[in-house]
């Protein structure tokens, strides 16, 4: 027994590396990205606090930009309004009734980027709305140019998104032109650059097609931009396009996004879940 | 043994951090080459440290990195390699008959050929260790291994100007 407590004593290095391998090891791979939340990042309280000083700091030289692309913004939100207005229907036609459920469907909360990063391969941003703003884990989070990303966990007041820029993260995606369906996903290497996969060889793709989200997607609302296609090639397997996309969203100076809630989500859940499983 | 506090040292640890935190987090050149500029302290940590304090210290800084990185343990993991298989390092480096009086690493005191692959074999222990646990995907192997070489390359040029810049001792 003695001895055993020797041997331990000597080798008291060797286990303590042993043990704390194991636990930031253990801490890599059950990392599980919707089971709960996680404190030992950007989410939490004091270092969001610590990089939002920082952020600030960095925001004040970037004003311009951000008025560049607000004032844009306005430009679009204007022409919207106008294109509805025009589309409005002439009264004694029959109307398509939108019930009411339907139409405030899709609802949006503005949040300021406290923390991001592109250079990992896996990337996520924290941004400053949390649970109490009524954000909940798998809402679609974008910025007035495209998607940016979904949201993976909440705290109280701040909340972590996985980005799209993230190896672990696709999108189901369709060309707007044709409405061939694929999913985009980002191979790891430039921030501007993502995979639009699985498009067959023999549908029509040609640069400079927008990209947009599917109306296929639990997360993400119809139509929002992804970005526009800049090479097309043949994957080597010769059955699919390998399509190269420049993304709408420049996450380098990314610095408000908008949290979409989807308000149905949880009944389209509901209903897929009573479609008749075949046996 | 007791264990003074010193002031340097302590303020050199949290530069380090806070420059890699705050400044180097989201900077690359070519997205290929990182400069992990918080392995300053345990490349020049002096040799008579206790290894187990070594090991505790590694840890923090690389968990303290990796809270702000949102990589979940994987500094802490590469950080804890490289301080535990340090002491070894030296004493293969070292040859049998020298360096008995020497107490820290640096350039001045060791010849060229000592300190460039000691510090080169840590940094891409390191930088290895952390990108093929962050690629975590065989099909980015390739990518990962470049990244790791240009990044430990990166991180000798700005070590060796440190040492420059190192007029007193470290400790």
């Amino acid at each position: 027994m003695l001895q055993l407590f020797q041997f331990l004593l000597r080798q008291k290095t060797l286990l303590l590396f042993v043990l704390l391998e194991v636990l930031s090891l253990w801490s890599v791979f059950t990392y599980n990205d919707y089971q709960h939340t996680w404190y030992f990042n950007t989410s939490n309280q004091w270092a969001a606090r610590i990089l939002s000083d920082v952020e600030a700091v960095k925001t004040y030289h970037q004003l311009r930009l951000v008025n560049d692309t607000l004032a844009s913004e306005n430009a679009q939100l204007r022409n919207q309004i106008y294109q509805l207005r025009a589309q409005v229907q002439p009264k004694g036609e029959i109307p398509y009734f939108t019930s009411k459920a339907s139409m405030n469907n899709y609802q949006a909360t503005m949040a300021k980027v406290i923390v991001q990063s592109t250079a990992l391969t896996q990337n996520y941003i924290t941004i400053d709305k949390g649970s109490q703003d009524g954000i909940r884990a798998g809402m679609a989070v974008i910025s007035s140019t495209g998607v940016v990303g979904k949201v993976m966990s909440c705290t109280a007041n701040l909340s972590l998104v996985i980005s799209v820029l993230n190896t672990n993260n696709s999108i189901s995606a369709k060309i707007k032109s044709n409405g061939e369906l694929g999913y985009v996903k980002w191979a790891g290497i430039q921030p501007e650059v993502v995979d639009l996969l699985d498009i067959s060889k023999y549908k029509k793709v040609v640069r400079g097609d927008t990209v947009v989200t599917s109306d296929y997607n639990a997360v993400f609302p119809p139509n929002v931009p992804i970005g526009i296609v800049a090479q097309v090639g043949l994957k080597k397997d010769g059955n699919f396009h390998d399509v190269k996309l420049m993304l709408g969203t420049n996450f380098s100076t990314l610095k408000y996004v908008y949290i979409i809630k989807n308000a149905l989500a949880w009944q389209q859940v509901k209903l897929n879940e009573s479609i008749p499983k075949a046996d | 043994m007791p264990i003074k506090f010193k002031f340097r040292p302590f303020l050199t640890v949290v530069f380090c951090l806070a420059f890699q935190i705050f400044f180097l987090r989201d900077i690359s050149i070519g997205s290929y080459a990182f400069c992990f500029i918080y392995l300053w302290p345990i490349v020049k940590a002096p040799l008579d440290v206790p290894p187990i304090l070594f090991v505790i210290f590694a840890f923090i800084l690389g968990w303290f990195v990796d809270i702000f990185y949102n990589t979940h343990g994987m500094h802490a993991a590469a950080c804890l390699v490289i301080a535990f298989l340090r002491p070894s390092l030296i004493n293969v480096l070292t040859p049998a008959n020298g360096y008995d009086d020497r107490s820290n690493i640096s350039l001045k005191e060791m010849s060229w050929l000592w300190y460039l692959p000691f510090v080169f074999i840590i940094l891409l222990t390191h930088h290895l260790i952390l990108f093929l646990l962050e690629a975590s995907d065989t099909s980015l192997l390739w990518m990962s291994l470049f990244r790791s070489i240009f990044s430990a390359v990166l991180g000798l040029l700005v070590f060796l100007t440190f040492e420059l810049f190192d007029k007193k001792e470290f400790v």
